[in-house]
């Protein structure tokens, strides 16, 4: 049983497709000199060898030049609006190194999407094999509109102005219009050389020639010498080096610190949730508010792969810079959980929804449901529907009223949340879950469960 | 000669941020690919002289270095 993935079929030189499971790449005929030329000048081994490019194996090769591949892996697809700054300036650095031994090889990256780039183990990887063509002698690189729009653009808008305009890459999946980033950076920003370059003056390039039918397009070919070029990578590569700043303060970062837990409570639904994930020995967990990992790092530590999600940008920022260096089984992402990631792109298929990257194993939602039913007056059985489409079983925590942190929620609103009790909240959940194990927190009200989907 | 030169780029340089403080007019655009692609060729001089700066300059310092400290 194989079908095709949606997010491929803009390319000519081939597909991804799903069989048995297993994603695998086909390599059209038309494009077998481009694929051959990837190993034979050995680029293939030298961004395998650096941890640049996915490894694949050859499956199948047909007499009439198709071959199948399969690449290693990608345990969780996740998409560019997803990111935090650092990881979308990981992404971008890892692309930039790729072309760099591609020009040195004769080769070059014929896009430079943002979302050919996967975290695997911690690491931004390119995943599209594909990518890769000869180098044109002369020809400037047809994937720079792309580098700027899809990484530089959105990268030096959340570094520079707010992180949360990274979402501006949800709308604008072909990047961030240069134009539009150019209206919304700040004025110092143009006697910044590389981004008074890169997104002021090109941007005013892209619109002097957008309704030109005589661009001179054809007089451009011809004259970018490898030189031009290899100045190209490096002053992008430096532009982007530069976009880093301190974690912005936010109250999420510093969560853990407040007034939710005391040392005893704390420690207590450590060892619970570590007895509770015991139990399931999950292989792919999705840690639903995650703030800044300490409870995806006890599922990680059991051998489960981690999605960490959080809607606050810059606990994902420091859960990502905790994380970076080191081999990784999390993946930390930005995700508001009240608006999740939708299907986007073409027939809505493109890129897939949160919703439809699940199931996993495992859902941990801890300290989360009081955000959900009181925060944002979600009810409490809406919440165990799509918490039942999301993973197989859950280990989640109950906040009650009494606890100072929705106490603080209820201090600015009517309390119209009658069903929000311990009574109500095990109703609602049992119409989607059977509940294996029920353990009060230590020196709390709270309660701690684990839930197996019925 | 070389002050004269400095302050022709200066000249330049300022030049190109005070048209770039003038913000333009947004626009959904037909084709945002021509003008990268020339764009590219109107920059590829300066990105050309800047690796052959750096790399002259590279070896200069090697070779200082190198008889500056002989092995």
């Amino acid at each position: 049983m194989s079908h095709r993935i949606a997010g491929s079929f803009r390319d000519p030189s081939g597909f991804v497709f799903r069989e048995d499971g297993v994603v695998k790449r086909q390599v059209n005929p038309g494009f077998r000199s481009e694929f051959d030329a990837l190993a034979n000048s050995g680029l293939y081994d030298e961004l395998v060898g650096a941890g640049l490019l996915v490894s694949h194996q050859v499956e199948r090769e047909d007499a009439d030049g198709t071959v199948v591949i399969v690449p290693r892996q990608v345990p969780f697809v996740s998409y560019p609006y997803e990111w935090s700054a650092g990881q979308l300036r990981a992404a971008a650095l890892v692309t930039l190194r790729a072309q760099r031994a591609a020009l040195e090889r004769g080769m070059t990256l014929r896009d430079a999407s943002a979302f050919n780039v996967q975290f695997v183990d911690g690491r931004p990887l390119l995943i599209d094999t594909l990518s890769f063509g000869p180098l044109e002698e002369g020809m400037p690189w047809v994937g720079y509109r792309q580098f700027c729009q899809h990484f530089l653009a959105p990268l030096a808008l959340m570094t520079l102005v707010d992180v949360r305009l990274g979402q501006l890459s949800r709308h604008h999946l072909d990047g961030v219009p240069l134009d539009l980033a150019s209206t919304l950076l700040p004025q110092r920003t143009r006697v910044v050389p590389s981004l008074a370059m890169h997104i002021h003056a090109h941007a005013r390039s892209q619109r002097r020639y957008a309704h030109d039918p005589d661009a001179p397009t054809a007089r451009a070919k011809g004259r970018f010498s490898m030189n031009a070029f290899r100045g190209l990578v490096d002053s992008l590569e430096s532009a982007v080096a530069k976009l880093e700043r301190d974690v912005p303060e936010s109250t999420w970062v510093d969560y853990y610190d407040g007034d939710s837990y005391t040392d005893e409570s704390f420690e207590h639904k450590s060892k619970l949730v570590a007895a509770f994930l015991a139990d399931v020995e999950p292989a792919q967990v999705w840690d639903l508010g995650a703030n800044t990992g300490h409870f995806s790092r006890i599922a990680a530590s059991q051998g489960a792969q981690v999605v960490a999600f959080d809607v606050d940008a810059s606990a994902v920022e420091a859960h990502y810079r905790a994380l970076r260096g080191e081999r990784s089984a999390i993946l930390p992402l930005v995700m508001d959980l009240t608006n999740p990631s939708p299907g986007l792109g073409w027939e809505h298929t493109e890129r897939e929804s949160l919703t439809a990257r699940g199931p996993v194993d495992l859902a941990l939602a801890l300290a989360l449901v009081h955000h959900l039913a009181i925060g944002d007056n979600v009810p409490l059985r809406r919440v165990a529907d799509w918490f039942a489409a999301l993973a197989s079983a859950l280990v989640i925590e109950f906040v009650g009223k009494s606890d100072p942190k929705v106490r603080r929620l209820l201090a600015t609103r009517d309390d119209v949340f009658d069903d929000y009790d311990v009574e109500g909240f095990e109703a609602a959940f049992a119409g989607r879950f059977d509940t294996l194990r029920r353990e009060p927190v230590h020196g709390s009200e709270r309660v701690l469960y684990l839930m197996r989907r019925r | 000669m070389k002050i004269l030169a400095r302050r022709v780029a200066w000249v330049v340089y300022l030049t190109m941020c005070f048209s770039l403080l003038i913000v333009p007019v947004a626009n959904a655009y037909i084709d945002a690919g021509s003008g990268s692609f020339v764009f590219q060729a109107v920059i590829a001089f300066g990105l050309a002289s800047a690796v052959a700066v750096r790399s002259s300059w590279g070896r200069i310092r090697s070779f200082f270095r190198g008889r500056s400290h002989p092995e």
